[in-house]
């Protein structure tokens, strides 16, 4: 009944020394959303990639509507309808909304018809909710709303197939219950779409059907009718997952982190702490639940002296640190996973060494006064790499050559490995695969057990609740809601995030 | 059909191609140049190598233009890998030649030669130190761009280069040209080979080089420049004080200019005039380029050009060659090398199409 618009035999493709995708059959029809589900380095995207005609294979075919397809460039890609939107969005931040669109696809002459083509832009937001402001540059807008644009790029070039490598990765709750509805939308309009992602909660939520692949190859392709989390999850890692974690009984430690109102703008002028108040004691995880935007990698920031307060004060242990220099902080036993990690965290055109002793080469025994010791910061590095298990290709390979999960492994082992007194997470599983979410999680709960005390501020609320001894909601700049993990209830914290207005309606 | 691949590894082989590839295609553009000028380029090129290495005094005089750029390209490598482009080595080589003129000039004749040599160097030093310290300054506190503030100081330092030439330090005797008095014997660099011109200058260069290469390899300074130059925030995250790196690096990297105009006014042409070739100040931009930023293959790519630019200075003479043909050649390859960046980031693959 339904005809096979995309089908993939046999595709192989190599890379020096890697097999990312082994023999993989693959078929979409019209109207369907299929998922491809599979840890980080499984070979979505690469397979993918084939698709859009970035990569070619070394072995097999792609099949459009029935005929054999030789897709090039995306340039190609597009005349056979197929549209992707890359993880990395391939945006210019400078133009507008509308040159972006039209950017290397329109053919005819020198002149923009400008009007016709906002027309078009402005006819299929509105066909398919994806509101956007045509004539706003791109720095100016959020990413979900960036998203938005590539998916408009790509609808307005014809795309029939559309492609969306982890699309949720980048978005907050809200957004990924938007974008659900556009891809049931670009669905229902005869349109199929290829879903990546490895968060099995949202798979089940928007799928057809998901064909699942591991190291490269496909485990197998099911109906979302006939598919579980628990299933999903053991074809994904080969193994039973944990979604529960042995702790020690919580302890009543000391403060070691108080914040007493504390207020703060962010790179544009936008005051976004109105007075923030908090206590994290020692042996504790101190989760932070909110949406994303509310003042929470502000906090972060403030607290590791990245970021100026402009009032209120900070104490780490019982000194007061407010607006110290970061390499102060650092040197107080205060230790930082950004949310931002392959950036701030780790830079990626340099080495596991490099990155490895990031926090601790102005030390010894890494470093004397003037030098650097290499010897020793390689054996630094090799330690951290063989205790977190963590996969290289060689030690000095730049770490932009890791998979996500590797690198965030990397940097979380040298910040937890300082051993110190306050650790502060951001995002810390965001966008990683099961098998390394578990092993971020396990540590931050070792770390808590050995005494330290822990700020996690996460998006993903059961992750809040799973891992954390106490909870504090914020909300516009604000902890509006301070909840005990034990009788932590989700309703009520989803409603505190949402802001204590919300709350009040609900009362009246 | 051309197919481009993204790569993420980059084989040596390939890194060793690119830059071969740039000059071959430098020589190809040269050469259609030189036809221009109605001469057999073949010629012309075989006329450069024996110019430059045709004889022992031809390539002690390639060694001669080799050493400036050998002192400033290993400046530049410094700053470069934090990804501060400092333009301004020509404007730092003046003010090197400058400061360390005024010494020879007006310090009295008679002082030890050792002691007005050492003098000399460390204004040589400081001269490009701190004409450096201006856009350093400017880009550590106020974040101006240093590629403007470099390339406009470059004419300031011409300027200020003129003053001087045309006014209160031009030789009374000079009939009216730009020319300092000559440097008496005690401001002379020695010479390092007989019967040469070639001075002490070189060996401040290979010294220099192991300098730089030791700084960045093995000290905290050249770690911190690598974490500045892939990625500020991490600096800033990793307590990194990035606007003292900045202009301590580019101190140094202006120093190095600042000495190799003073190794070349005191080496070579033994006063100071308008023409003290601070282009050389352009070309070591090349040489750090083609080197990939490795202080002792810049040595080597520093003599190669200076092959180029001994070997151009002969055919100028002898085949009536322009030297601006050399420019030519120096331009195109570093704009081939620029090009071919999207050789390392991308595998190019030549087919047939399949049929469809
Ligand atoms: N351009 C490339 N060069 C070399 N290896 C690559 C390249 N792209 C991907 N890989 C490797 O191929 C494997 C599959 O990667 P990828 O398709 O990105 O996985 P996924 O999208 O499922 O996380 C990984 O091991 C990755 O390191
Ligand atoms: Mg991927």
């Amino acid at each position: 009944m339904e005809n096979i618009v995309l089908e993939a035999r046999n595709i192989t493709k190599y890379f020096p020394g890697i097999l990312a995708n082994d023999h993989i059959n693959f078929d979409l029809y019209s109207k369907e959303v299929h998922t491809l589900l599979g840890e980080n380095g499984a070979g979505k995207t690469t397979l993918v990639n084939i698709f859009d005609g970035l990569y070619y294979p070394n072995e097999g075919e792609v099949y459009v509507n029935g005929k054999i397809a030789n897709i090039n460039s995306p340039l190609d890609a597009m005349k056979f309808g197929i549209g992707m939107i890359h993880q990395h969005f391939m945006l210019v931040d400078t133009l507008t909304v509308v040159e972006n669109v039209v950017l290397g696809f329109q053919k005819q002459g020198f002149r923009l018809d400008n009007n016709s083509i906002v027309k078009k832009i402005q006819e299929i937001s509105e066909q398919y909710n994806l509101k956007v402001n045509p004539y706003a540059k791109i720095w100016q807008l959020s990413v979900g709303e960036q998203q938005r644009v590539e998916i408009i790029k790509m609808l307005y070039r014809g795309a029939n197939i559309l492609i969306l490598d982890e699309p949720t990765a980048v978005l907050t709750p809200q957004e990924i219950d938007s974008l659900f509805l556009i891809i049931n939308k670009i669905k229902s309009d005869g349109k199929s779409v290829i879903f990546i992602s490895h968060k099995l909660e949202e798979v089940l939520k928007v799928s057809d059907r998901i064909t699942v692949l591991k190291k490269g190859k496909v485990v197998g392709t099911v109906n979302k009718e006939h598919a579980t989390e628990k299933e999903l999850a053991l074809m994904m890692v080969g193994r039973e997952v944990l979604f529960r974690f042995d702790r020690k009984p919580t302890a009543d430690g000391k403060d070691i982190l108080k914040i007493e109102n504390l207020e703060g703008y962010n790179d544009r002028g936008v005051k976004r702490l109105k007075g923030v108040n908090l206590t994290v004691k020692s042996g504790e995880i101190f989760g932070i639940a909110g949406v994303a935007g509310n003042g929470q990698e502000e906090l972060a920031e403030s607290i590791t002296g990245l970021r100026k307060s402009s009032k209120g004060k900070i104490f780490i242990g019982s000194c007061e640190s407010t607006n110290l220099l970061p390499s102060r902080i650092l040197k107080k036993g205060v230790n930082y996973i950004p949310a931002d990690r392959i950036r701030t965290g780790l830079i990626p055109n340099l080495s596991s060494v490099d990155n490895a002793i990031l926090r601790c080469y102005m030390r010894k025994p890494i470093s004397n006064t003037f030098t650097v010791n290499f010897t020793k910061a390689k054996d630094y590095a090799n330690k951290i790499i063989t205790e977190f298990n963590i996969m290289v290709p060689r030690l000095d390979a730049p770490v932009k050559l890791l998979s996500g999960g590797n690198m965030q492994k990397l940097l979380l082992a040298r910040e937890i490995l300082e051993e110190p007194i306050l650790l502060i997470a951001v995002h810390p599983t965001r966008g990683l695969d099961i098998g390394a979410t578990e092993l971020v999680r396990k540590k931050l709960i070792e770390a808590r057990d050995k005494g330290a005390a822990v700020l996690l501020i996460s998006e993903d609320l059961d992750e809040i609740i799973m891992l954390s001894d106490r909870i504090g909601v914020i909300y516009d700049g604000k902890i509006v809601g301070l909840v005990d993990s034990k009788n932590a209830q989700i309703n009520n914290i989803g409603l505190m995030m949402g802001g204590s207005k919300n709350l009040n309606v609900q009362k009246g | 059909m051309l197919r481009f691949e993204k790569r993420e590894n980059v084989s040596t082989k390939l890194k060793m191609f690119i830059p071969l590839l740039s000059i071959m295609i430098g020589l190809l553009i040269g050469a259609i140049a030189i036809l221009f000028a109605k001469i057999n380029p073949l010629m012309a090129y075989k006329a450069i190598l024996v110019g430059a290495f045709g004889s022992k005094y031809t390539f002690t005089e390639t060694l001669v233009f080799a050493t400036p750029l050998i002192l400033i390209s290993v400046g530049l490598i410094l700053v470069f890998k934090m990804n501060f482009w400092n333009i301004g080595a020509y404007g730092q080589y003046i003010l090197g030649a400058i400061l360390s003129s005024y010494f020879a000039l007006f310090l009295p004749t008679n002082i030890p030669k050792l002691l007005l040599l050492t003098i000399m160097t460390l204004a040589g030093l400081l001269g490009g130190a701190l004409w450096a310290l201006i856009p350093a300054v400017l880009k550590a506190y106020w974040d101006v761009n240093e590629v403007i503030s470099t390339l406009l100081l470059n004419y300031v330092a011409l300027y200020i280069l003129q003053y001087f030439m045309y006014g209160p330090w031009r030789d009374p005797r000079s009939h009216g040209f730009p020319l300092s008095k000559m440097f008496a014997d005690n401001a002379q660099l020695p010479k390092i080979i007989a019967n040469s011109r070639v001075h002490l200058g070189l060996i401040f260069g290979i010294v220099a080089a192991f300098i730089v290469w030791f700084l960045i390899k093995k000290t905290k300074l050249g770690y911190e420049t690598r974490i500045i130059g892939g990625s500020k925030e991490a600096a800033h995250y990793a307590g990194i004080n990035v606007p003292k790196d900045i202009i301590i690096a580019m101190m140094i990297s202006g120093a190095l200019a600042g000495l190799a105009g003073m190794a070349q006014i005191s080496g070579v042409i033994h006063l100071l005039q308008i023409q003290i070739n601070p282009d050389y100040g352009y070309t070591a931009i090349i040489a750090a380029w083609l080197s990939y930023l490795e202080p002792f293959t810049a040595i080597i790519v520093s003599i190669l050009l200076g092959a180029l630019a001994a070997g151009g200075y002969q055919i100028q003479i002898t085949m009536q060659v322009p030297f601006g043909i050399i420019s030519v050649i120096e331009s195109v390859i570093l704009f081939t090398l620029i090009g071919s960046e999207i050789l390392l980031r991308y595998t190019i693959h030549l087919e047939k199409r399949r049929k469809t």
